[in-house]
């Protein structure tokens, strides 16, 4: 099936993810976390003991489920292409930048929406940043800005990264070798086959859709092109009436349950970041894993950056915390980004500025 | 939203640069045309392509020689 070449048909796969992340929503996961690509990377990366930080350690069959499901459809309709070689350390870097910026925020582009969705006005206020970054990115790429191009590379490149996910699920539900929070965030989630059902459902409507969150921003930028959005615009509905719904929507800032902070100057220049970051990287973490999947090893590197960047936030303590209820005094305790997340971010921001503007497209021979 | 579909030439490229370029090119050149994003039926990416009328062929071939903007293909399809 085309699903790309009416809108109705992308709001319609937008509508199907949106479903997808209610339903793991309401069968475990954390609500408004519900499906965050960056929240479930960093978790994974907890499981993997890259960070220690006990709260959110869980590989998440959701991420692994992404990937698959990309590499299973694209090789099924033949547009699986082992591709690499544009740039892969810049692109490494970016990955780092995304999770940094996604962690400081608090959630990637993807849970930005869904925590709008439930009327949470910090990811609002994060939304100006975000689209100011993408802002940034485009005026780069009008400025010539480009990473070189990738090429056709040996068939079995691109599959590295869904075999090694696929191991890293094996671990999961075959050893104990692998950490699982027993509390937090990282405890909370739906049952690990129907995660994985969702991620391979999410994965095919993705790469099918060619969902992005910056991109879909960055279309309408560039090109008045709203098509991407519309993909948005479905998952941001569903979520909206599913908030509705079961009473989670909450318009206000400060809210303690959803794991977020009213630093209002952070949460935009955390989004800043990753939405400069992924225009660079030519798509959002949900379309970095999707890209990884039908064989760009260019996007597995940035999702291996992604890695690192959760580890090195946790390991370091660069990531914010959620306004939080204190259990004992019954008291509402701030949540907040601590000075060396604020300093990660803007170091994160001067590399953006560094390699947006410094790689230029060569005039080819 | 409903629209005629009409016959048109798609260039695609190895980077959304080139298409940049390719916009900068045919601009100054006076040559109508549009970036687009890459219809879903030629590619999976996600990068941007110039859509032209189909007889602008042979003046955009000559803009891409002579800018030296490699494209990737060139399709006639209805878009």
């Amino acid at each position: 099936m085309n699903l790309s070449d009416s809108k109705k048909k992308l709001a319609l796969a937008g509508i199907i993810c949106g479903v997808i992340a209610a339903c793991l929503a309401w069968f475990g996961n954390p609500a408004n976390m519900a499906f965050c690509i960056a929240c479930f990377i960093r978790d994974t990366a907890g499981a993997l003991s890259m960070h220690s930080a006990e709260a959110v350690q869980y590989a998440r069959p959701e991420i692994i489920g992404l990937v698959l499901g990309s590499f299973i459809i694209s090789v099924l309709t033949k547009e699986y292409r082992s591709t690499a070689g544009s740039s892969p350390m810049i692109r490494f870097v970016l990955g780092m930048v995304i999770m940094i910026g996604s962690l400081v925020f608090l959630g990637c582009p993807l849970r930005m929406i869904i925590r709008m969705s439930a009327g949470d006005l910090n990811a609002w206020v994060a939304l100006i940043g975000f689209i100011l970054g993408v802002g940034t990115g485009c005026i780069a790429l009008k400025k010539g800005f480009s990473l070189g191009r990738a090429h056709l590379t040996n068939r079995m490149s691109g599959g590295v990264l869904p075999v090694l996910l696929t191991g890293v699920l094996l671990l999961s539900v075959c050893t104990s070798l692998l950490k699982a929070s027993v509390s937090g965030p990282g405890s909370m989630h739906a049952p690990i086959l129907l995660s994985l059902a969702g991620g391979l459902i999410f994965g095919v409507f993705a790469q099918k859709s060619r969902m992005c969150f910056a991109g879909s921003i960055r279309d309408v930028m560039l090109m008045k092109n709203f098509d991407l959005l519309t993909v948005i615009g479905g998952v941001f509905a569903v979520m909206l009436i599913f908030n509705l719904a079961t009473g989670k929507f909450v318009p206000a800032f400060d809210t303690p349950g959803i794991i977020a902070h009213s630093e209002h100057l952070w949460n935009i220049l955390g989004m800043y970041a990753v939405g400069f970051a992924a225009v660079l990287a030519g798509g959002c973490p949900l379309r970095q894993l999707i890209l990884a999947g039908q064989g760009s090893s260019d996007a597995a590197v940035t999702v291996l950056g992604m890695f690192v960047g959760a580890a090195l936030c946790h390991n370091f303590g660069l990531a914010a915390s959620g306004t939080a209820l204190d259990a004992k005094t019954n008291e509402v305790v701030a949540g907040a980004v601590p000075l060396y997340g604020k300093i990660a971010v803007l170091i994160c921001i001067a590399a953006c500025f560094v390699i947006a503007f410094l790689n230029k497209r060569k005039e080819s021979k | 939203m409903l629209r005629k579909k009409e016959k048109k030439l798609i260039v695609t490229f190895h980077t959304t640069a080139d298409a940049m370029a390719m916009e900068k090119a045919c601009k100054e050149a006076g040559t109508k045309g549009r970036l687009i994003p890459v219809p879903r039926a030629l590619s999976a990416g996600c990068g941007l392509a110039w859509c032209a009328e189909t007889e602008e062929k042979e003046q955009i071939a000559r803009i891409m020689e002579e800018k030296k903007i490699e494209k990737e293909a060139l399709h006639e399809m209805f878009v």
